[in-house]
């Protein structure tokens, strides 16, 4: 795969295709897309409930928490669509084969990220309905102010799939466990129920630096009721170009490492 | 033959891992039609030539030229005029062998595969196969869909490593009669490593054989042989399998 030569639609849509057939016959696939779903907004729903009748805050509580959960599971799914996706062509050893076509890098990404895109749609989709079947909260009563929130949290997914698929590049197959390890390290340093605040002192520059934390926060005032915070959105959409950026050239530089170093031999 | 019509061309390809020389400026072209052996024992530098010339591992020193595309920089069009299949490379899980060769079709362009698939399919006989799951197979039907798959766009390089490894001996039969076909028909240049000298004296018009990551012989089976005092390619491969065990101690 190269980065050079001009995009192909076809080879695009054919990545995407060939990772629809991969979830269509892999049982154990759908636990991403609906399982965990599930169990979250369960579990995040009740908790809002509890929290709200013993501390008395009300419906927002609840609001807080399952819209919290929701916006967490379109970084989450952007990013383990992207990884897995990689992944897949490791464990079938398919990686050398897909490295001698026309396939660029930018193509086999954009594929893998085309069919994310509905896995997103259907993990997502399956966290709000239960939110709303079993919490009665609907996500699109939040508004359009949503749109440039999910779409920042959107490409920070996808920067931290890459940087997962970098590693696995550099150091093999054993760094797979980051696929799920960086997402869950990201979930309490965001703030996604709780304003930075609540961390521990050491915690919070840290968290301050990731966009995601400025995502969460605009998106919970807008819950709140409030107008949509243009001072954190705007933090949130110059970090998430700049990690997207670094997340890229990392990526690049392993591959280079990968193709030097011969390592192509670990996947076949 | 001159550079146009040449349709590989390596030049002083060299490469190290870490204290490793594994290619040691090694030069090689292959022409429209022709059919070549890449051999050596192991640790000759053959996979990693291949890997070069393939633009999965970028060479330290040297220049890789295909169908007049230069690696890495022009890699993804050239690449789109060669073929690669791998007797150890098996086929993805979850794929059905239609679904499986239809998929790696339209990656190399093609955007209305059927016809392809079946013809490439029936041209070594394993059109019964179409509908198989790939972990349904056995390893030589694997091997075979491999072959299928890296000529279904007809190109213009065929590279095969070690394609007849897991064959039966009547089914490697069709599998060089297949390969001759091709090459015959489209002009299709073939390049193939393999370890069974009787088969690659059988296929190849001419033989590179490699040790210590340096060509050490060019030419067709009989002179390589003839190079080296031996009755044939089998007598040349241990005669530099001996050679490289000796270097290693």
């Amino acid at each position: 795969m190269s980065a050079t030569s001009s995009t192909s639609w076809l080879r695009v849509r054919t990545v995407a295709r060939r990772h629809a057939y991969v979830l269509q016959r892999a049982p154990q696939r759908w636990f991403d897309v609906v399982f965990w779903p599930v169990v979250d907004a369960i579990l995040f729903g009740s908790l809002g409930v509890y929290f709200s009748r013993t501390s008395g805050t009300g419906p927002k509580g609840v609001a807080f928490l399952l819209a919290g959960i929701i916006l967490f599971h379109v970084v989450f799914q952007a990013e383990i669509s992207l990884a897995t996706g990689f992944m897949e062509e490791t464990w079938s050893r398919n990686l050398l084969n897909l490295m001698v076509t026309p396939l660029t890098e930018f193509e086999f990404v954009a594929g893998v990220a085309l069919f994310g895109l509905a896995k997103l749609l259907m993990g997502v989709g399956t966290v709000s309905i239960v939110a709303l079947a079993l919490f009665a909260f609907r996500i699109t009563d939040v508004g359009i102010a949503l749109i440039p929130i999910i779409a920042i949290l959107l490409i920070v997914g996808w920067s931290i799939g890459l940087v997962v698929i970098g590693i696995i590049l550099r150091v093999g197959q054993g760094a797979e466990i980051l696929a799920w390890g960086l997402i869950a390290l990201i979930m309490p340093l965001s703030g996604v129920f709780y304003p930075v605040t609540a961390l521990p002192g050491l915690l919070q520059p840290l968290a301050a630096i990731l966009p995601t934390t400025h995502a969460f926060a605009a998106a919970r005032d807008v819950v709140a009721g409030h107008a949509l915070p243009w001072d954190q959105l705007a933090l949130a959409a110059i970090g998430s170009v700049i990690t997207a950026v670094l997340a890229a050239a990392f990526v690049t530089r392993m591959l280079r490492v990968f193709r030097s170093r011969g390592f192509i031999s670990r996947h076949t | 033959m001159s550079s146009g019509q040449t349709v590989l061309r390596a030049t002083a390809l060299v490469k190290r891992y870490r204290r490793t020389l594994a290619v040691a400026g090694v030069d090689l072209s292959v022409d429209p039609g022709e059919r070549v052996g890449l051999l050596g024992p192991n640790g000759a530098g053959k996979t990693t030539t291949l890997m070069m010339l393939l633009g999965v591992v970028r060479p330290d020193e040297g220049v890789v030229e295909i169908a007049g595309h230069t690696l890495p920089a022009e890699r993804s069009r050239a690449m789109a005029h060669v073929g690669f299949a791998a007797g150890y490379l098996p086929l993805p899980e979850r794929l059905r062998v239609r679904e499986f060769l239809t998929l790696f079709a339209k990656l190399y362009g093609l955007a209305h595969p059927g016809p392809a698939v079946e013809e490439a399919l029936d041209r070594f006989g394993i059109a019964h196969l179409a509908a198989n799951m790939g972990n349904e197979l056995s390893s030589g039907q694997r091997t075979l869909v491999g072959i299928v798959k890296a000529t279904l766009h007809r190109p213009r390089l065929l590279i095969l490593d070690e394609p007849t490894a897991s064959l039966d001996p009547d089914v490697a039969h069709k599998v060089r009669a297949g390969l001759a076909r091709i090459c015959a028909e489209d002009d299709t240049a073939l390049l193939v490593t393999s370890h069974n000298m009787t088969e690659v004296e059988r296929l190849c018009q001419r033989v590179v054989f490699l040790s210590g990551g340096r060509v050490v012989a060019d030419g067709s089976p009989d002179e390589v042989a003839a190079f080296f005092g031996r009755d044939d390619l089998e007598g040349v491969f241990l005669h530099l399998a001996e050679t490289e065990g000796e270097r290693a101690r």
